[in-house]
């Protein structure tokens, strides 16, 4: 596999790696897989579209916008869809239907308001690509990379050095005793959900660029959950490395030719069936207790 | 045919497909979020058995039916050991492989799809499917499989200490509830003579656990009564065909919110009790008003 | 009758109990402001859902249309993953009609036109056709763009037997596997066959390009139902098929897959894909230094396609077949009537090719009711298309084959995208299609 196939690889993954974070820091609190974030990868999409073609603002505030933006639409999806479940502590399923239905209420409201036709992007950048010793660079998959990877670590740093962050990482451990301890659960789920918001809205206004713009964009959060469950569902780190193995998986699959792209998804369904047969904590996991 | 035995056959095979449903979730407590894709199975087996092979329907039907049920048994074998929060995203991934595997194969049409299906479907047949599939599904729940279902489905470490095996039950509903979606496939293939790739996403499944969801997991006449109003929802919404979607999804929030067990909670119909039930829910909205009213006046 | 009103009645029950327990639990639960205004919202939805169902009553038992009123139907997905097609065909059929109404009508009958949404679903589109058919009594119904639906209805509408003319390419849907039409489905473009072997034919007999790569999206049965054609008449004229790549509806990235066309020594790229496939693609294909090697599509480079780029200067060497020319001087008054009406239409790029097909369909369609002599029925309708002969639509002079009732006579016109500039080359049908 050539040097650019691996480069291509990464930069894949590096879109992936951001989508995958925003869903596993909400499986990581509250255990479920939160569909409602392909509702806030589309909806601020074009949130930063609008802000970026109407108000002509240059790529650093767009891209800062967007993730406030993101951040308090997740706060109000957090009001909406799951306040109330945690509230009257129901059954885990409950949580999945109620975000599937939100991200179809998000979906649609964008279908409504801007029709099914697709958007691109204003240019921000006037060389979309550059050469270096042959091997063909795509600026905003680079910068994606480089910003990925920031954020990352600012997340990082956030969980282990902060008290927000050891809250965060209380939670995700138990939540009875965290608020034993005297913590405000509902304050903390708060703060995780405008997190994973803005980590949504970052990687919606990349997905925007990079891809145009069409409201089934939401789908992109399915690479989202796989890089999770190669890296171990609920870990942060191997959500990533997760998202960056199946950058280059993707990759190599659609290199070979008798697989293709069309095929990726038998293979992925494969891998994933022996992975968690094999080793469901995942590659950097540990195998967290069963919630019976 | 008419308007309504259109409209009423298409909610006869949502039906179908949210009773199944309610076997793998609401009575053994899995979530499988690939359902449509046995519906797939069946309607292109079944259609391909009439259409190349020149089978009559019935015995295109049985075949769809088998196939449908053995390929439940090869994913679900692995699938069903799995932890619950697993067998979600593996049936999800399967689904979409199986997507993937139609839309490939020369011999299904790939992306073209399977065209030219007899139509078969009748209203009697749809309307007598759902009866009779809607009877053995009451009488699995009030079974002695049943209730190891139940069992299993609200605490499973206990329910394998009374020994209950834990496995092989989740494998049989799984099987059962794939043999009943496939049923629902061959319907639909028969009905719109016309099926691709694209029909069995899993946005199906997804609507289908909503419904389920909304009726109350685990009441059979809601997931019955609830399909039948969120499947004529669109039609009576047709003015506001728009916002559709919009509302429907309101709607389920709502109810979720509020009323998380399901607008008919545990609530199973039964025609002894029918009459006061119907007394009683008159009573408590008539009580509901009351107080309110006191505490409007503080 | 005993069973639709039962249903209704069913279902009035079912959500006006729903609502009310609602509302009960609303009442029980919430307080002061909160609960006032969910239990407005509920009763909103309540009265509403009340309205619909008098309003679905009232349509049931709506009589037989007024005598000297023509009904046409028209099946289109308005709200679904399609609906910027139908949406287009809707317009240009109500365009249309209107126009002819203005005129006095059909041998003075007025066309009453009534449409509804198949949200690109195959099972909606059963239950508007029947709808149309059974309950609003139409005549003859202008079909989708799409040929899921269309593929769908060709039983049904032998059954009811009123005729759908629609733009589904697919030739499956006009022409039975044994070489018989399907009675009661008219086609007015050209089907997917005839698009592939067009494509093909400029690419191979008028540009001499010998060595072609394929690149289209393997879940679209649009893309897919074309390449098959374009292969056939490639290999037939010599051509070679150098490298075929294929994406999935939903991927984004197609580096691995152009770089593999790139090594592959292609002079040509096939690429049926649907316009937003297609802007990733151009846009990648630049970014590979790729832009020198000749595209050929379809009419999803057409307008509005350069806009919808950030930058459209690097959409270079792309060749498209359209049904129309959009300078031609026949389109002029249509186009203006359309920006009069839909202002959120800037300029005649934004019209999409979709609105001419829907108005002819209607045209077509009055031509043949016109035709007709005696009650005007479906199976009237049917006989009069199929009795139509160089009849002047906007892209030429069409008429419907016997065997498939598929457009004959049909040309289509060629562009090129040079640098992000549309340059019209002029008709072109190859030899096998004359």
């Amino acid at each position: 596999m050539s040097l650019q196939m691996i480069i291509n690889g990464l930069s894949l993954g590096g879109v992936y790696a951001i989508i995958a974070v925003g869903y596993a820091l909400i499986y990581n609190i509250l255990k479920f897989s939160n569909f409602s974030h392909s509702g806030i990868l589309v909806a601020t999409a074009y949130i930063g579209y609008f802000i970026a073609s109407k108000l002509h603002t240059n790529f650093w505030v767009t891209l800062l916008l967007t993730a406030l933006i993101g951040g308090v639409l997740a706060v109000i999806v957090e009001f909406i869809g799951f306040r109330r479940l945690r509230v009257k502590n129901v059954n885990t399923m409950l949580y999945f239907v109620s975000s599937i239905t939100v991200s179809m209420l998000l979906e649609n409201l964008i279908t409504v308001l801007f029709s099914t036709s697709y958007y691109s992007y204003p240019a921000f950048f006037k060389t979309t690509s550059f050469n270096v010793g042959g091997i063909m660079f795509v600026t905003t998959d680079i910068l994606m990379l480089l910003i990925s990877c920031v954020a990352l670590t600012i997340l990082q740093f956030v969980l282990k050095k902060t008290r927000i962050g050891v809250a965060i990482r209380a939670l995700s451990t138990d939540a009875k005793t965290t608020s034993l301890m005297g913590i405000n659960v509902t304050s903390i789920v708060i703060a995780t959900f405008f997190v994973s918001g803005m980590l949504g809205g970052i990687s919606g206004m990349f997905l925007g660029i990079n891809y145009t713009l069409y409201p089934k964009l939401g789908g992109m959060i399915t690479k989202g959950f796989i890089s999770s469950i190669i890296g171990g569902l609920g870990n942060i780190t191997g959500a990533v490395m997760g998202a960056f193995i199946l950058g280059l998986l993707e990759v190599f699959l659609i290199n070979i030719d008798f697989i293709g792209s069309s095929f990726t998804p038998v293979v992925t369904f494969v891998i994933m069936i022996i992975f968690l047969l094999i080793r469901p904590q995942g590659i950097a996991g540990s195998i967290a207790k069963e919630k019976v | 045919m008419g308007f309504y035995s259109s409209i009423l056959i298409g909610i006869c095979i949502t039906l179908i497909g949210v009773l199944s449903i309610y076997i793998i979730t609401g009575m053994t407590g899995m979530f499988s979020l690939g359902q449509a894709s046995f519906m797939a199975v069946g309607a292109y087996v079944s259609g391909i058995m009439a259409k190349q092979y020149g089978l009559p329907f019935p015995v295109a039907a049985v075949i769809g039916v088998c196939i449908g049920a053995i390929v439940g048994l090869i994913v679900g074998f692995p699938t069903t050991r799995l932890r619950k929060d697993y067998v979600a995203l593996v049936t999800f991934a399967f689904g979409e492989a199986i997507i993937a595997i139609l839309n490939n194969l020369t011999a299904t049409g790939g992306a073209m799809g399977l065209s030219g299906i007899p139509k078969r479907t009748t209203l009697p047949l749809a309307l007598l499917s759902v009866a009779i599939i809607t009877f053995f599904v009451w009488n699995l729940k009030k079974s002695r499989f049943g209730r190891q279902c139940l069992a299993m489905k609200e605490d499973q470490l206990a329910a394998r200490s009374m020994g209950i095996n834990v496995d092989r039950i989740k494998l049989t509903s799984f099987v059962i509830a794939s043999a009943i979606t496939s049923y629902a496939g061959v319907l639909y293939a028969f009905n719109t003579t016309y099926v691709d790739p694209t029909i069995f996403t899993w946005n199906t499944s997804a609507e289908w656990i909503i419904i389920l969801i909304f009726g109350g997991m685990n009441s059979l006449t809601g997931a019955l009564v609830s399909g039948v109003f969120l499947g004529s929802l669109p039609e009576i919404l047709r003015s506001a065909s728009e916002y559709r979607i919009i509302i429907y999804c309101v709607i389920v929030l709502f109810i979720i919110n509020f009323n998380p067990q399901g607008v008919f909670g545990h609530y199973e119909f039964s025609l002894k009790r029918f009459p006061s039930d119907v007394k009683k829910l008159f009573a408590k909205i008539k009580n509901g008003k009351g107080p309110k009213r006191e505490v409007e006046n503080e | 009758m005993q069973r639709k009103n039962l249903t209704m009645f069913r279902n009035f029950v079912n959500i006006n109990l729903v609502k009310l327990t609602i509302i009960n639990r609303i009442n029980k639960r919430s307080g002061g402001k909160l609960k006032k205004i969910l239990a407005l919202i509920m009763s909103a939805t309540l009265v509403m859902s009340l309205a619909g169902c008098s309003g679905k009553a009232k349509g049931t038992t709506t009589p037989a249309p007024a005598a000297g009123e023509i009904i046409i139907g028209g099946l289109q997905d308005l709200s679904g993953g399609s609906s910027v097609s139908g949406v287009a065909m809707d317009r240009g059929a109500q365009m249309a009609v209107k126009e002819i109404n203005d005129k006095g009508g059909i041998n003075g009958k007025k066309i009453k036109y009534i449409s509804y949404d198949t949200k690109g679903t195959p099972q909606e589109g059963l239950n508007a056709y029947t709808r149309l058919v059974d309950q609003d009594k139409a005549v003859a119904v202008v079909g989708p763009p799409i040929s899921n639906i269309g593929l769908a209805l060709t039983e049904t509408a032998a059954q009811k037997k009123v005729p759908i003319v629609g733009a589904f390419i697919d030739s499956r849907v006009t022409k039975k596997e044994d070489g018989k039409p399907q009675d009661y489905m008219f086609l007015v473009q050209p089907t997917n066959q005839q698009s592939g072997t067009i494509q093909a034919g400029y690419l191979v007999d008028e540009l001499g390009l010998k060595k072609v790569a394929l690149f289209y999206d393997k879940t679209n049965a649009f893309g897919v139902s074309q390449v098959e054609a374009f292969k056939a008449y490639v290999l037939a004229s010599g051509g070679e098929i150098v490298e075929e790549q294929v994406f999935k509806s939903g991927d984004v990235d197609f580096k691995t897959q152009l770089n593999k066309i790139k090594e592959s020594g292609a002079e040509a790229i096939f690429a049926p894909n649907y316009p937003k496939d297609n802007t990733l693609y151009c846009t990648q294909l630049n970014q590979l230094g790729m832009s020198n090697i000749v595209t050929m599509g379809g009419l999803e480079f057409a307008p509005p396609f350069l806009t919808t780029l950030p930058d459209p200067t690097l959409v270079d060497n792309v060749y498209f077949a359209l049904n129309v020319a959009f300078d031609d001087p026949k389109l002029a008054d249509l186009n203006q009537s359309y920006l009069d009406t839909y202002t959120e239409a800037k300029s005649v790029d934004d019209i999409s090719v979709k609105v001419y097909l829907g108005y002819d369909a209607i045209r077509l369609i009055a031509e043949a009711i016109k035709n007709t002599t005696g009650n005007i029925t479906g199976e009237a309708v049917k006989a009069g298309l199929e009795g139509i002969e160089g009849f002047d639509a906007l892209p030429g002079k069409i008429g419907f084959s016997p065997e498939s009732h598929q457009p004959i006579g049909l040309t289509m016109v060629m562009y090129k995208i040079s640098k992000g500039v549309n340059e019209k080359i002029g008709p072109y049908v190859p030899e096998v299609l004359k």
